[in-house]
């Protein structure tokens, strides 16, 4: 404790010198109340989604086995529904989510759009952004930081001071070590009682029985926060120590705070979607259409791709008629349908997602010029809340959907016979019992490691961060003059 | 003395680098409102063309069977999107502007979102809108946050002071020629927009700029009275900023935040579990049942008994119009909340100059959440209308190549909402009076020294 004991001192001056000012109190409480009220409304907000998720997925799972006997081709049909569930660390950064769609109904042919989202149902406030603790962390504690901290080195050359301090016998490395731990010991006043209710609130919403894989992440979400604040702290004191007065600090950190979060995070994201522009829905379908068409459509009676296949069955099978074969028909051809229609489908969300993915690529550049960006998409990640996490539901839905269809078809090849029944006879079914093989779509959020390995370039970004902070103290030790 | 303080303002490089970013960023937003634009005109192009090939793709392949023909085919109704729509895209970029829907249940069909990129939607447009509300308060705070306290703090407001017969005019001067350059570079975007987009200058137009003017007017507002507390630059500047804050970024999201939790819609989803099941459960129920609830709603139909037959689609749109008629009282609820919504955040936003200001451009571009709902219930008596034009066809089995099918064109949906200069202008007609009354009082008071 020996070696920093300078460092301390300066720390403590600093600190009680910002307590001075009464400001500093109002502004404490209001950041404080702001927290309260974005941890209340975020666990209001993720109990009640996952509430109404929780049940009616559990709901249309229970409609799905109450089905009666009945052809498989109709439970096809009846469908299913993919609901989002968030997870614990959606409480503190909503991220992407009120874009997403809550919803996806699943049903035999036809890929539906994840509806439902809070966007959706809102007026143009959404734009304006929400409060959540993320948000307090990442937007307004910078900007505190820079309030506390803007006059942290320049205030004391302004007065002359300075000089007095420098001539005592104090380091310039020690000046600046001081001032930021001054500032950190300010801000840690709101750091530290927020995690404290942070961990409280996730605790409590997981009923106290954690997976390692939510530790981890939690950890990760206060270990880079913090490292984030402390860049912010490193920031206002190397500028303030810079600038040859106080206002000119003010308005120097002023401005990268705006161009950090305000500016840089639109303009990059616009700039990609200005130069890959993504098609409309109705492009995409009827793009998705056409392309359905050229392989063969299957609910054309004279297509020549399923006229080929049924050739070919009624030579394999030595019948002249397709109700002669051993199996029912009109279910092998949906089971082919059904892949060459999702085979096309994915085919065009890959190439959609491709360009969303180019979109993307200029914010996530950015991330390493902007330690906002790179600290957004990671507490993003950790709480599964952004752009990766959104496709991978997506994804994961039609992959059930696929799975659902197949198994309709597969059940009527082998148990429905080929025979079509007349006009006037029952339809076709079979028992119920076997609408229980389909398992419940269950959503499995992403890992805390590949969450890390997609958010790897915002890692590097912030760790590069510290490094070159450390870098530019050293350099500033050196060079700073006192006048 | 008027020129001498001008060309003083603008000779400084700072004003001069502000001025020039703000003119550029105001003409990329011009640029991104035109992409969005086209977009929006090519999807609607796209959407004749497409009906078109597909109607008639339909009825060459179902020629037989109107019934399994309408099972098919799709029918678009357009949001028309105006011109001026582009300056404040709102929300167009979530909702879709084109409706496409069967003849089967609507309420399946209704909320089908538009396919977007949660990222871009997430960081927002860069529309003028954006430049107009976030970027412009920001280059008012800088111009106008150190007026008088600058002087004083270099010295040189002794000078002023004693060679101005009244500093409190002089004052209004350097006010005056803020004002007047920034209401002339806001004039010169959209006399760009004007002829770049081709936003005809109807009362519309007039209304979105008085609304823009008064807007600045209010920020330059609040630097008057701020600046008439005759504080330190540095405290100017945190106190402006801080507002800014309040008014840009934590008011609006709070006031979201408190509206979202306030009128939750948990009627969604359950809306599409009810109709799911009301439609497909009918497929094992008694067939007269589910026909005599549809005789029920449409007493006209009566005279369709039920074919003596397992299938038949005068049974089969019955189904489809049970899983709309017993989620009504579901749909009906969510058509409600979303009502509630906006009207909450229309009433609370009066209080709030940003909000209101977003709103209310929203609402002259008819980009605002009042014209979603009112596109989604015509899009429900465009569905009613298809469904009483085929519905007696099907069920006489009409034949297919008798139908007009190249009449059934794309239909556009135009919300006539009037735009009113009162709800527009006063709460920030209010505001500027009430924040200028209290600066001018300020000065009075105490003498500038």
């Amino acid at each position: 404790m020996k070696l920093l004991h300078t460092e301390l001192l300066i720390a403590r001056h600093f600190k009680n010198s910002v307590f001075k000012n009464q400001a500093i109190y109002i502004i404490t409480f209001f950041i404080g109340a702001l927290l309260l009220f974005a941890a209340f409304s975020g666990w209001d907000n993720y109990k009640s989604q996952n509430e109404t998720s929780e049940k009616y997925q559990h709901e249309s799972r229970e409609d799905w086995l109450k089905n009666p006997d009945k052809n498989p081709h109709r439970m096809a049909h009846y469908g299913n529904f993919a609901f989002r569930k968030s997870t614990s660390l959606s409480v503190f950064e909503f991220g992407m989510e009120p874009f997403f769609g809550n919803a996806i109904f699943l049903e035999a042919h036809k890929q539906n759009t994840a509806n439902f989202s809070e966007a959706g149902f809102s007026n143009s406030m959404l734009r304006f952004g929400e409060i959540s603790i993320a948000m307090v962390l990442q937007v307004l504690l910078p900007l505190l930081i820079f309030f506390v901290g803007f006059n942290s080195v320049a205030y004391e050359r302004e007065n002359g001071t300075l000089k007095i301090l420098l001539s005592q016998g104090i380091s310039w490395k020690q000046l600046l070590f001081g001032k930021v731990l001054g500032i950190a010991s300010v801000v840690m006043l709101l750091f530290i009682p927020t995690i404290i209710v942070l961990v409280l609130i996730w605790l409590t919403l997981q009923n106290f029985s954690i997976s390692a894989d939510e530790t981890i992440k939690m950890l990760l979400f206060i270990g880079f926060h913090f490292i984030y604040l402390m860049f912010f702290c490193v920031a206002a004191v190397l500028i303030s120590a810079s600038s040859k007065t106080s206002k000119k600090a003010l308005v120097s950190l002023i401005g990268i705070w705006l161009i950090f979060t305000i500016i840089l995070p639109r303009t990059t994201q616009a700039i990609g979607a200005y130069l890959y522009e993504a098609p409309s829905k109705i492009q995409f379908n009827s793009d998705i259409e056409k392309d359905i068409l050229k392989q063969g459509d299957s609910h054309n009676p004279n297509d020549v791709h399923y006229k080929a296949i049924k050739d070919s069955l009624l030579r394999a099978y030595k019948v002249d008629s397709v109700q002669k074969l051993p199996f029912n028909y009109s279910g092998f051809i949906m089971t082919e349908g059904e892949k060459i229609s999702s085979n096309i489908y994915n085919k065009h969300l890959e190439e959609l997602l491709k360009i969303y993915a180019r979109q993307n690529s200029f914010s996530k550049a950015v991330s390493f010029f902007n330690p906002y960006i790179a600290m957004k998409n990671l507490s993003m990640g950790l709480s599964n809340t952004d752009y990766d996490s959104y496709i991978d539901f997506q994804k994961q839905a039609e992959k059930y959907r696929y799975g659902m269809a197949q198994k309709m078809n597969a059940l009527q090849v082998k148990y429905i016979s080929n025979k079509k029944p007349g006009p006037n006879d029952k339809p076709l079914t079979i028992g119920r019992e076997h609408w229980a093989d389909l398992e419940e779509f269950h959503y499995e959020p992403k890992g805390v490691w590949e969450v890390l390995k997609t958010e790897i370039v915002s890692v590097i970004s912030i760790l590069l961060w510290v490094i070159l902070l450390f870098v530019l103290i050293r350099i500033a030790a050196k060079n700073l003059k006192a006048i | 003395m008027l020129v001498l303080l001008f060309k003083n303002f603008i000779r400084s490089k700072g004003t001069k680098i502000g001025l020039l970013f703000l003119l550029i960023i105001g003409f990329i937003s011009l640029l991104i409102g035109r992409q969005f634009q086209e977009k929006q005109q090519n999807s609607i192009t796209e959407a004749a063309v497409y009906q078109k090939e597909h109607i008639a793709r339909n009825a060459a392949f179902h020629k037989d069977e109107i019934g399994l023909l309408l099972y098919y085919i799709k029918f678009s109704l357009v949001n028309n999107t105006l011109p001026i729509n582009s300056l404040a895209i709102g929300q167009r970029d979530v909702n879709p502007s084109i409706q496409n829907v069967t003849i089967r249940g609507l309420e399946g069909q209704k909320y089908d979102s538009e396919l977007n990129n949660p990222s871009n939607l997430l960081s927002g447009n860069i529309d003028f809108s954006f430049v107009l509300l976030y970027l412009f308060p920001l280059l008012i705070i800088a111009f106008s946050y150190n007026i008088i306290s600058e002087e004083k703090e270099s010295g040189t407001w002794k000078i002023v002071a004693t060679q101005s017969p009244n500093t409190f005019l002089y004052i209004l001067k350097l006010f005056y020629i803020r004002i007047l350059s920034l209401t002339t570079l806001l004039t010169l975007i959209l006399l760009a927009a004007v002829l770049f987009l081709q936003i005809p200058v109807d009362k519309s137009f007039l209304v979105f700029y008085g609304l823009s003017v008064l807007y600045i007017l209010f920020w330059f507002a609040v630097c008057f009275f701020i600046v008439s507390l005759q504080k330190n630059s540095n405290f100017n500047a945190v106190i402006l900023l801080t507002i800014w804050l309040f008014l840009i970024i934590i008011l609006p999201a709070g006031i979201n935040t408190y509206i979202i939790n306030r009128y939750k819609v948990p009627e969604a989803l359950e809306l599409t579990l009810t109709q799911r099941n009301a439609y497909h459960e009918k497929w094992d129920m008694d067939k007269q049942e589910t026909l005599d609830k549809f005789y029920n709603h449409y007493p006209q139909f009566k005279n369709y008994p039920l074919p003596d037959k397992e299938f038949s689609w005068l049974w089969y749109y019955a189904m489809q119009q049970m899983g709309d008629d017993e989620s009504a009282v579901q749909s009906k609820e969510l058509e409600t909340k979303l009502q509630q919504r906006n009207r909450a955040s229309e009433l609370i936003a009066q209080f709030i100059p940003t909000l209101h200001t977003q709103i209310q451009l929203n609402e002259i571009a008819k980009s605002d959440l009042r014209n979603q709902l009112l596109f989604l219930k015509e899009t429900t008596k465009f569905h009613e209308k298809l469904r009483l034009h085929f519905y007696p066809k099907i069920f006489d089995n009409a034949p297919v190549n008798e139908q007009k099918w190249e009449d059934f064109k794309v239909e556009t949906f135009t919300d006539n909402s009037e735009t009113s200069f009162m709800k527009a202008f006063l709460p920030l007609l209010l505001f500027n009076l009430l924040l200028i009354g209290f600066g001018w009082r300020n000065f009075n008071r105490k003498v500038i020294i």
